[in-house]
């Protein structure tokens, strides 16, 4: 098969395209004329719409933070200084989280489909990607929910309860959110525990994301 | 403004075709073809401010589709099946016989489906004649990794032909 074959068949599929005559882009052409179709396409396009749920993550994550800063200023005492501890530390994780949401709000706004395949593409999968990222900085404050409700009363009143029980669950749960910082990474995305971790269909275009920037890079390098 | 819809208007009658095949090659069901195709005019329209009359209008408007093909392809769930050419074209008045060229369109609709998405890109729009320029323009990449990717390709097509006449 010679290349101009190829170019053929193309060119005949183009025909046969332009002679179907009731091709459904005219009629959305022309349903393009009004203004409710605009507001339509508006709402259903999918760069909006992954602002849209973006600007909900961070409204939810300043009021989640307000919350939490409410509580701290309403016991300020050196008698609750585990919870205010605790507290404080998920305030910041949060913090950083809110943070990332809003840059990547910022980092929507600047995609801008007529740029080239490359710069678009790569903003884009950038853009999915750090959702993982944030999703390992948010597992480091596990440990922290479960030494908010510790008290100097609680420890010294059941001393041995507190060896046992509370202080190898919070251990186990240091460990466990390191490990997971650590090891939250995309050469671990064939890993059951991964897969299980990560399974619904937003982290699936997560980990997609991921994987289609190292398909980025590959395209871009010169090959002989 | 009305004057301005109008001339879109237009852009986009003349070239439904190059949407309609970019919607054919990313997208695998009728549904999403039909979303895709409305995502890539909406694209076109918001993008038109951006739009830089020193370049040619064929390379803006092919980044703005590919690059709303692309990100589309990637966050929907698909389905894989093998469409037929029949389907692809869906308002083609019945053709009953279907002729060896018919045959061959749906065969490198398959193939073209089956590349990655970049690789797709590229090919669509050295089917479509663009010269190397304007294709590494479009995708960000140099002329010689142009050519280099396009003769890959085509000698891929080419072996996947050869296989199914055999």
């Amino acid at each position: 098969m010679e290349d101009i074959e190829l170019k053929n068949i193309w060119k005949e599929y183009d025909r046969k395209i332009n002679e179907a005559k009731l091709l459904n882009m005219q009629s959305w052409a022309l349903a393009f004329r009004t203004f409710e179709y605009m507001q339509a396409a508006k709402a259903k396009s999918k760069l909006n719409a992954l602002r849209g749920l973006k600007k909900w993550m961070v409204f939810a994550g300043i009021l989640w933070i307000a919350f939490l800063l409410f509580l701290i200023l309403n016991s300020l005492s050196f008698s609750n200084v585990f919870f205010l501890s605790s507290l404080s530390a998920i305030v910041v994780f949060n913090v950083i989280a809110v943070a990332a949401y809003v840059r990547h709000v910022v980092l929507i706004n600047e995609i801008d489909n007529s740029e080239s395949l490359i710069e678009a593409q790569q903003k884009m999968a950038k853009l999915q990607s750090s959702t993982l990222q944030i999703a390992r900085i948010l597992f480091l404050q596990a440990p922290f929910y479960t030494t908010f409700f510790w008290s100097q009363k609680m420890i010294a009143g059941n001393w041995a309860a507190f060896l046992l029980v509370s202080l190898p669950v919070t251990l186990f749960f240091i460990l466990l959110s390191v490990w997971l910082y650590q090891n939250i990474k995309l050469t671990n995305a064939d890993k059951k525990w991964f897969k299980i971790l990560f399974s619904s269909r937003e982290w699936t275009s997560v980990i997609k994301a991921i994987q289609f920037m190292n398909e980025i890079e590959a395209f871009k390098k010169e090959s002989l | 403004m009305a004057a301005d819809k109008e001339s879109f208007l237009q852009l986009i009658k003349e070239n439904k075709g190059i949407i309609f095949k970019i919607c054919n090659s990313y997208c695998h069901n009728k549904s999403d073809r039909e979303d895709l195709a409305q995502e890539i005019i909406y694209q076109l329209w918001r993008s038109g401010k951006s739009f830089d009359a020193s370049y040619k209008f064929s390379t803006w408007m092919y980044r703005v589709a590919l690059n709303t093909a692309i990100s589309f392809y990637r966050n929907e769930k698909r389905i894989k099946e093998k469409v037929s050419f029949h389907e692809h074209i869906t308002d083609v008045e019945d053709d009953t016989k279907a002729s060896i060229t018919e045959e061959k369109i749906n065969l490198l609709q398959q193939f073209i489906n089956e590349l990655k998405e970049l690789d797709k890109a590229l090919m669509i729009l050295y089917l479509e004649e663009k010269n190397y320029a304007e294709i590494a323009g479009v995708l960000g990449i140099t002329e010689t990794n142009v050519a280099t990717k396009i003769s890959r390709i085509k000698e891929k097509l080419k072996q996947k032909f050869l296989m199914t006449n055999e």
